[in-house]
């Protein structure tokens, strides 16, 4: 798929913008805090309406006003589509309202149109930090390859919430309350893990691939979905069957300790380099390798499954890797149809690009290259 | 919106009353407000005694708990509706949508909301007991549940049917799917998922 256009309205420090990108690379070069960020976050509002950056999202609206709004055009398999989601202030927090073709439509209908993956410094961080940045890279990928996967996941996030007050209300919950929200956990949270098992197991054969061959086969990278109820084998039976059951069991701990101990909002995915754990072994640059083959697996497995190559973001990343990553990591996602790239300077030895510099919201474009030199 | 210091007080203390309303701004409250002002007095006059009379005259059916002048309610008095049919709804105002389809000639009975731990609601707090010790007098053979089709409403529908049925009565809720008229072209995933979840023999 690829964006066509794109028009920012009031979006931070972008009073109006309406950008033409090309098919291919987007370069955009500029000193700290000119806008890069907010152009790809934009982007990234778009594919997913969410921010990659903040959970505020009063921050997105340009100061002094009410509202925000970004809009785009983008090719994707079944035609072209318009797009827009707009952030609008209100006096609980913000409020946002997502179209369609001029029509507006539900947020579950909005995602999954134009597919973006994200990757942005805090990403190296992923293998290091906590399971719930990893479970978040999970639920990303596949709310967006999948409507249904992210109807099971608020429907259990919701369930969720409800059992976590359920335990707090009381010593002695409502056994038949309890059982509703469980038998919805059950159901939903089968559902999750049997598509998180799927995923992780695509991930796997292609995060495999990239890292082979950047390493020239001398270390063995593998994913493995770490649930927290094992199962025997996936499928739905085994899992609906093994969640219950553990369920069941935990149910006496839960009631003392007043929250829900058990199911897929505590899994994990495991990154082992020769079998051993990257979190506790591996060295810096070992953990840094092994992210990016993880995007670019997230990247490839989403292609694969939804038939189009998903919208690349890159946040001041390049520069955080050094030059054999950088190209490694572009080589590995090679089929991309359009990716946004930003950086301070422009890298060696980039792919045919279009560089653009920006410097206080506005964008100039430098040069349309067969090869870009560092400038 | 008005500077308060610039417009008669009485203008802005009503234009404050009418953007307490749900779906009601200031921008509209304002135009409610210099409508008024530009209509006769008895007009006012009968909106002022309308609203007032809602709040004096109108109170809960003591069966049902529907919002009713007489107690007990014209729907449960009524000897030509079905008795063995019990509709449980969350709110009174789910009635009203339910009378205009003409569809359902049964009686009523009104929760008060939806079961949610998160906002302090339990079944304590609904009138749940009052429905199981109906179930127990009235002897309905068929409790239709229609809660919406939101987390709160499936939650309050499932807890239910595991209080109702263990008592002998059939439960049976609303059907989730496509809307009539409808194409298939335009329903999301997750509608059509459900309509084929609840596809049905014909």
């Amino acid at each position: 798929m690829r964006l066509s256009w794109l028009a920012l309205s009031n979006v931070r420090n972008y009073a109006a913008l309406d950008f033409h990108p090309a098919p291919g690379l987007n370069v955009f070069i500029g000193a700290n805090a000119q806008g890069k960020s907010n152009l790809l976050e934009a982007i990234s509002l778009l594919g997913t309406g969410k921010s990659f950056r903040t959970n505020r999202e009063a921050d997105l609206i340009a100061s002094g006003f009410q509202s925000a709004s970004v809009s785009g055009g983008a090719h994707v398999r079944a035609g072209s589509v318009n797009l827009s989601c707009t952030v609008t202030a209100t006096s609980r927090g913000t409020r946002k309202a997502y179209s369609a073709n001029g029509r507006p439509v539900r947020y579950a209908a909005f995602l999954g149109t134009l597919n973006v993956v994200t990757f942005v410094p805090a990403d190296l961080q992923l293998i290091a930090g906590a399971p719930s940045g990893r479970r978040r890279v999970l639920n990303g990928a596949l709310a967006q390859e999948q409507p249904l996967y992210y109807r099971d996941l608020v429907r259990y996030q919701k369930a969720l919430a409800q059992k976590s007050a359920l335990l707090r209300s009381a010593d002695e919950p409502d056994a038949d309350l309890m059982a509703v929200y469980n038998e919805t956990l059950v159901a939903a949270g089968t559902a999750l893990m049997l598509a998180r098992d799927r995923f992780v197991t695509a991930a796997n054969a292609e995060a495999g691939r990239a890292h082979a061959a950047w390493s020239g086969g001398r270390e063995t990278l593998e994913l493995r979905y770490e649930p927290n109820v094992p199962y025997e084998i996936p499928t739905g039976e085994a899992i609906g069957a093994a969640l219950a059951q553990r369920l069941r069991a935990a149910a006496a701990a839960e009631r003392a300790r007043r929250i829900p101990l058990a199911g897929p909002h505590r899994d994990d995915l495991g990154l082992l380099l020769d079998g051993r754990s990257l979190a506790a072994y591996g060295s810096q640059g070992q953990q840094r390798t092994a992210v990016l083959a993880l995007k670019v697996a997230e990247y490839t497995v989403m292609h694969q499954r939804t038939g189009e190559a998903p919208l690349l973001l890159l946040d001041d990343v390049l520069s955080e890797l050094d030059a054999d990553r950088a190209r490694a990591f572009l080589e590995g996602v090679e089929a991309y149809e359009q990716a946004f790239v930003t950086a301070t300077h422009l890298p060696h030895d980039l792919p045919q690009s279009r560089v653009f510099t920006i410097e206080a919201a506005v964008l100039r474009e430098i040069a349309s290259t067969a090869r870009a030199r560092a400038c | 919106m008005p500077n308060p210091g610039s417009i008669a007080g009485p203008v802005a203390s009503l234009i404050n009353e009418f953007s307490k309303l749900p779906t009601v701004g200031p921008k509209t409250a304002a135009r409610l407000v210099f409508y008024l002002l530009n209509r006769p007095r008895s007009e006012a006059q009968s909106l002022a005694e309308a609203i007032l009379a809602v709040k004096d005259r109108v109170r809960l059916c003591s069966i049902c708990f529907s919002i009713t002048e007489e107690d007990p309610c014209p729907l449960c008095t009524d000897e030509r509706r079905d008795r063995s049919l019990l509709c449980v709804v969350a709110e009174a105002k789910d009635i009203y949508s339910l009378e205009r389809t003409s569809a359902y000639k049964g009686r009523y009975h009104v929760l008060g909301g939806l079961i949610s731990p998160m906002d302090g609601i339990g079944p304590g707090q609904l009138r749940v007991k009052q429905l199981v010790d109906r179930v127990g007098s009235e002897r309905p053979q068929e409790i239709v549940i229609a809660t919406n089709p939101n987390a709160e409403g499936e939650a309050t529908a499932l807890y239910l049917s595991r209080l109702l049925v263990p008592l002998g009565v059939t439960v049976t809720r609303l059907a989730y799917g496509l809307p009539i008229g409808g194409d298939l072209d335009y329903a999301d995933e997750v509608t059509l998922a459900k309509a084929l979840e609840g596809r049905r023999t014909l």
